[in-house]
């Protein structure tokens, strides 16, 4: 291999790019700002509650479309608001992504850090669970656990945050492989410091940025994942609302009332995009080596 | 080569063994059945003979080996809904999920890698821009929006094309696009990445230097080298093509297995959930198998069996 690469190196490597945004990874930001503030503020900012009826006020369309400002983005089949009931499936939506993704970062960091310590069995054994992980499909995987545990939105999150877990585990092992045989890793060592100490406080600062662009890049895959099972009536349960449940539920009307399918997709399509441009970007800046 | 076959395979068993122990536990995990499918007020003897009938008062290792030599010979457990062995109601989805799957792989490979060899030959021209917006589309639109969507514009719309059920050809159109676009898009960025990083690789350079033509180059030394990795990802993606089976399969009210997945989930109907994992299970380990034989084709290397020093 190190015969092969030598030459390689000639062709030289693409210049670095400038520090300024491109400007749709502004805009992404933007979008990703946005939701974030209505995730946060989401209580505040809807109109109306996600369960109240407006039973005269069925199925109005938005805005533009022969709707009245009342309901900005119209109404569904119970004359439930679409703008509330989206704001607050934003948040839902958001927030069990944010929660998979972090439970992820940390199992998977931690299964690699175990991997990388241990080595032998532990890691043999670890390794095995990365490759029956990434070869089974995460959505059947997940199907199969929902049957036969039911669900709760404790246990679906839990879910989600398996997703993803043997990235962050092949990526976490391996830098951590590399920093043991590092210096400053060996001179804490040699100081006494306990490995707990070595881990959290040396290993994982150093190789942090590589772990967050990892979980920046899984986040809009577990958003999706969320919504497709929301979306087969298997993910977050009425009368709660998700912006998957919203679309499940949209496709009921989708001839007479497309808005209610159309606003929640439209969400969904936009975040996803706007997490994965900036996910790329920050790949591209902070780290080369992530492909 | 015989080598590498042979690990190939005690690796794929060991796959299967693992789901199979999955199921096991998650099944243990999740409650007693025996209450889970007789209702809490349920006789005592009722439930107790329920448990006898199914094992459950074995110990948890007689339990463990007895499932598998159960699964062994094939016997996969009835349908608590249904009464039917589990197989046989998986077995008769089997042709409507591969009418949808096995066009969608082809649309994946026949549309994916062409695109992404020209986008690679073409940098930067528009059909590459085109092919690049359209991975990022096959990436970030879930296939329900995209399938919805296109109810909405060819049969709500334009009345074109049936938007559920599996009447005629005309059914197929739809779900075969949802599901085949955004792999083909997938496997167009990455074919073009495979493509790009051996067209930067010296030997490209030689070749032309030496005079080769170009269209010679491309065919006889980039080509079959970007062939390898894009090999591989075709692999991976046979698993999201079932996964995404599940999904656009309940879009359009398709009779196959993932639809049948979906309903059994929501029944809790354990028998059929389990099959259904086992058969994933086995697409995937046959699939990983196929490529790694790929593998065999196309990379010499591993034909004259230099395996054992080339890692």
């Amino acid at each position: 291999m190190s015969a092969t690469s030598l030459p390689a190196a000639t062709t030289a490597a693409p210049p670095r790019r400038k520090a300024s945004l491109p400007p749709l990874v502004v805009i992404a930001i933007v979008w990703i700002a946005a939701m974030v503030l209505i995730a946060l503020l989401a209580e505040w900012l809807r109109p109306y509650g996600i369960t109240a009826l407006d039973l005269r006020a069925r199925l109005t369309p938005p805005v533009g479309f022969g709707g009245t400002l009342k309901h900005l983005l119209g109404t569904d089949e119970l004359g439930r608001d679409v703008t509330s009931r989206l704001i607050v499936s934003i948040r839902i939506s958001l927030m069990i992504a944010m929660g998979a993704t972090v439970i992820a970062a940390v199992f998977g960091t931690t299964m690699g850090f175990l991997a990388a310590h241990f080595r032998g069995l532990v890691e043999q054994f670890v390794l095995m669970l990365i490759d029956f992980q990434a070869s089974m499909p995460f959505l059947i995987l997940a199907l199969s656990v929902l049957a036969f545990f039911g669900n709760a939105l404790g246990l679906f999150v839990v879910l989600m945050g398996l997703y993803g877990w043997e990235r962050h585990a092949r990526i976490a092992r391996g830098l951590a492989i590399a920093a043991n045989a590092q210096g400053y890793a060996a001179a804490v060592r040699q100081l006494g410091a306990r490995p707990l100490r070595i881990y959290l406080g040396h290993v994982l600062p150093n190789i942090a940025s590589t772990l967050i662009v990892a979980a920046t890049l899984s986040f809009p895959e577990v958003v999706l994942l969320e919504s497709g099972l929301s979306f087969l009536g298997l993910g977050v349960q009425p009368p709660m609302t998700s912006l998957g449940n919203m679309v499940g539920y949209g496709r009921e009307y989708l001839t007479r009332a497309p808005w209610i399918l159309l606003a929640p997709s439209t969400v969904i399509v936009l975040t996803t995009l706007s997490v994965s441009l900036v996910g790329d970007w920050l790949r591209d800046r902070l780290d080369p080596t992530l492909s | 080569m015989l080598r590498f076959l042979a690990l190939r395979l005690a690796r794929a068993a060991l796959t299967i063994i693992l789901v199979v122990t999955f199921a096991f536990v998650v099944l243990r995990l999740s409650g007693d059945p025996a209450l889970i499918i007789m209702s809490p007020e349920a006789p005592p003897e009722a439930i107790e003979a329920f448990r006898h009938a199914w094992g459950l008062d074995q110990p948890i290792w007689v339990q463990y080996l007895d499932y598998f030599s159960a699964i062994a010979h094939g016997d996969l457990g009835v349908s608590f809904r249904d009464g039917r062995p589990a197989i046989e109601l998986v077995g008769e989805r089997i042709p409507a999920t591969l009418q949808l799957t096995v066009p969608a792989l082809l649309l994946h490979i026949g549309l994916g890698v062409p695109a992404g060899i020209y986008a690679a030959l073409h940098r930067n021209s528009t059909t590459d821009r085109l092919v690049m917006a359209g991975a990022v589309a096959g990436f970030t639109v879930p296939s329900f929006v995209l399938g919805l969507l296109l109810v909405l514009l060819f049969s709500v719309q334009l009345g074109w094309l049936p938007s559920g059920g599996q009447d005629s050809w005309r059914s197929m159109i739809l779900p075969v696009i949802t599901l085949g676009f955004g792999g083909a898009g997938i496997l167009a960025r990455f074919t073009r990445s495979a493509m790009l990083e051996v067209l930067g690789q010296p030997y490209i350079r030689t070749a032309s230097a030496k005079g080769v033509p170009w269209a010679l180059v491309v065919r006889g030394h980039a080509l079959p080298n970007a062939a390898i990795p894009t090999v591989t990802i075709v692999g991976f993606m046979v698993g999201s093509l079932l996964a995404g089976a599940v999904v656009v399969e309940s879009v359009f009210s398709w009779p196959g297995v993932g639809r049948l997945l979906v309903v059994a989930v929501a029944n809790r109907d354990l028998a059929v959930v389990q099959c259904i994992l086992l058969l994933v299970a086995s697409t995937m380990v046959m699939s990983n198998l196929i490529v790694d034989l790929m593998y065999g084709v196309l990379d010499p290397r591993l034909r004259a069996g230099a395996t054992a020093g080339a890692h």
